[in-house]
């Protein structure tokens, strides 16, 4: 019987590049989240987990939160709230809302360019999963 | 409920570790936490423990408070002790913060030797100064207990020596600055999200949107 091999390395740095990408995007879609009006801090994961699927550690988007407000993207205030607790809600200002257009702007740009380089590399990787599934068919029959 | 008392531990623990901040900013944080964790348990106390597991221990969330804070402020100011501390804390996190960390402790230890060399050349004429040999350009900066007396090697500058480095030592320690300061607008602080995912096991979830 062939033994398996643990491939970790390899694991490990996808799982890294990956978290690099979220950690990179995670500004613009906090700022992008509160584009509409002003939310709390659950509701901004509720909307990022619903729009985006980036869904975080509910203790890291506070101290996000609260350095975006100290960089003057961000405005918080508190309500009283129906729920009969106040809620801190959140809210972007002026050099919020500019931050977030040119950042929306810079990740259509580079997406788009990224695009057509990628496109091949999922063309193939597409090809080679439905060759994969034809064989398996095949064996079955 | 935010009666329970892992609650008050964890707020408490939590306040204790947010040093470096005023009062009033430690409160507000306390209370917005305090506000989560009671809307996300609701009324059910058995989910208390979930809440607190999903907020992370109360001491890694405070220091993401202090990282950003601290690297914000540092971003504003000219002390070479703020920038160094943020500078510190940053290099823990990625690469992106060792090189700035390095950076900032060779531009700023220059600096400092500069500024030393100018207050010692008073105190140790013989001994302190630039010192040119003959054929490649070679220079020595003798201090302390070293002999001096070296005939191949003549003495440059002078008492210039003191203006020198401490027009020299000056700019290492604005440079270091500025330089620090154009870094930390360029590669943008970044909170230690990787980690923070790995913990709660969110990196399996996936990024639909890209594709």
């Amino acid at each position: 019987m062939a033994k398996q091999v643990p491939i970790p390395v390899e694991a490990d740095s996808s799982e890294k590049w990956e978290a690099q990408m979220r950690k990179g995007c995670l500004e613009m879609a906090v700022l992008s989240s509160l584009w509409h009006g002003r939310l709390y801090g659950l509701e901004i994961l509720r909307a990022l987990e619903r729009d985006s699927q980036l869904i975080l550690s509910e203790g890291t988007i506070y101290p996000i939160l609260n350095r975006l407000r100290a960089e003057g993207l961000l405005t918080s205030q508190w309500v009283e709230a129906e729920a009969g607790h106040p809620r801190k809600y959140y809210d972007l200002t002026p050099s919020g809302r500019e931050r977030a257009t040119r950042m929306a702007e810079m990740w259509t740009e580079f997406s788009a360019g990224l695009g057509s380089l990628i496109e091949p590399v999922l063309k193939a990787a597409r090809k080679s999963s439905r060759d994969n599934g034809r064989s398996r068919k095949e064996l079955l029959l | 409920m935010t009666n329970d008392p892992r609650v008050d531990d964890y707020l408490a623990r939590l306040r204790k570790a947010l040093t470096g901040m005023s009062l009033s900013e430690r409160e507000d944080i306390v209370e917005e936490i305090r506000m989560h964790i009671r809307e996300r348990a609701g009324d059910s106390p058995s989910s208390i423990g979930e809440v607190l597991a999903g907020l992370g221990p109360a001491a890694e969330l405070a220091e993401q408070y202090r990282t950003g804070l601290l690297l914000q402020k540092a971003r504003r100011s000219v002390s070479p002790l703020l920038i160094l501390r943020a500078a510190m804390r940053w290099a823990l996190t990625g690469v992106e913060g060792m090189v700035v960390f390095l950076v900032a402790i060779v531009g700023y230890l220059t600096g400092v030797a500069f500024l030393l060399l100018a207050l010692l050349k008073p105190l140790f004429p013989q001994r302190t100064g630039l010192w040119v040999g003959p054929g490649a350009f070679e220079f020595t900066v003798r201090m302390g207990a070293l002999p001096v007396s070296t005939p191949a090697l003549h003495e440059v500058l002078g008492w210039w020596f003191m203006p020198v480095c401490a027009v020299l030592g000056s700019f290492a320690l604005i440079g270091t600055t500025k330089l620090i300061q154009i870094l930390m607008r360029r590669f943008r602080w970044r909170t230690p999200l990787a980690q923070a995912m790995l913990a709660s096991g969110t990196l399996a979830a996936g990024w639909g949107s890209l594709t």
